[in-house]
């Protein structure tokens, strides 16, 4: 049976060094830029006839807009609208890489913790800044929640620090955790398929089974797929809510 | 040709006043449950490595291994309730 991890390694289409910087155009680059042309594309064809009974396209890019809309609106109100482009963006390039994954032979460029992680800091560095810029050093009382006896401020300010410092951790390492289990399984489960069909004869029906499985489970990372693109819209709007208000 | 009838304009609006869509759940299609239960895992276990890695730096900025990491473990489990707490809280109010 094959590696089941195999699939995750970066192959370099173009190769590219300069000095000795390794910057070739990888498999990973190209799903990121088929990513960004699916969404212009998706978010531009289909909403040009501007029609006020939308077609299955044009429904499809007006969701995933109303969605996101009501996300912002939810969490950060009036100031939705000034972040919208921004959550936006961030849905649109995790929800477009998990589903380009999912496509045979494709690279998904979300199993890979460095790519969330990235995305996860940025998210995490904008709201920290974004928060300081509004509330100059006021921004350090998110740290000290308000009616705090005294004698337990030593111990609360480290434990919300690390709270805080968290989030990138556990934002960047839910996704990428959540894309490399689900695209293992499937690896190893079709695995299962292969072997029992190359056992032969009695065992041919049998090689069936898991490939039912594979079946449904592809539906199961379908889900997964829009899950966690949302579940990352809705952390970063709420760092943003907390750099903004300040609860 | 066929005659329009005078109340068609009444007709019509009942009709639509009686399947008129219900009003758009604000979370789209997911439980808040499970939303919650993705969050928790991470969330708690986060803050427990940062802690770690804190009070390993700690330790090797002042030489206080290993007292460093010890503490700061324990103040990531700290961090790690937290975390959850902060979810919990978040989910009620939202129920509410």
């Amino acid at each position: 049976m094959q590696n089941p991890f195999e699939q995750f390694v970066i192959h370099p289409i173009l190769s590219l060094h300069i000095g000795s910087y390794d910057l070739s155009f990888t498999q990973s680059a190209l799903c990121m830029a088929l990513a960004v042309a699916l969404t212009t594309i998706l978010m531009t064809v289909s909403v040009r006839s501007k029609s006020l009974v939308p077609g299955r396209w044009q429904n499809v890019a007006e969701m995933l807009y109303e969605t996101v809309f009501g996300l912002t609106n939810d969490y950060l109100h009036d100031e939705g609208k000034k972040y919208f482009p921004f959550v936006f963006t961030l849905f649109m390039v995790v929800l477009m890489g998990n589903l380009i994954g999912l496509i045979p032979y494709s690279f998904t460029y979300t199993s890979h913790i460095v790519v969330t992680g990235a995305l996860a800091l940025f998210v995490f560095g904008l709201a920290t800044l974004i928060g300081l810029w509004k509330h100059k050093l006021h921004f350090f009382s998110l740290f000290l929640p308000k009616g705090m006896p005294w004698l337990i401020i030593p111990l609360i300010i480290p434990i919300e620090l690390i709270s805080y410092l968290s989030r990138p951790i556990s934002l960047s390492v839910r996704l990428c955790a959540n894309m490399m289990i689900g695209h293992t399984m499937l690896k190893l489960i079709a695995g299962f398929c292969a072997s029992l069909f190359l056992l032969g004869f009695g065992f041919k029906l049998l090689g069936l089974v898991p490939f039912f499985i594979n079946t449904a489970l592809m539906g199961l990372e379908l889900m997964i797929a829009f899950i966690q693109a949302y579940v990352f819209a809705v952390l970063t709007c709420i760092y943003l809510k907390d750099a903004v208000e300040l609860h | 040709m066929s005659q329009i009838p005078d109340d068609l304009g009444q007709k019509i609006k009942e009709a639509q006043s009686k399947s008129a869509p219900p009003p758009r759940p604000k979370e789209a299609h997911m439980s808040p449950e499970m939303q919650a239960a993705l969050k928790a895992a991470t969330d708690f276990s986060a803050a427990i490595v940062v802690g770690a890695f804190l009070g390993y730096w700690i330790d090797r900025w002042f030489g206080t291994s290993p007292y460093g990491i010890v503490i700061f473990i324990f103040l990531g489990f700290g961090a790690g309730i937290l975390n959850l707490y902060r979810t919990q809280v978040a989910q009620n109010d939202k129920k509410k």
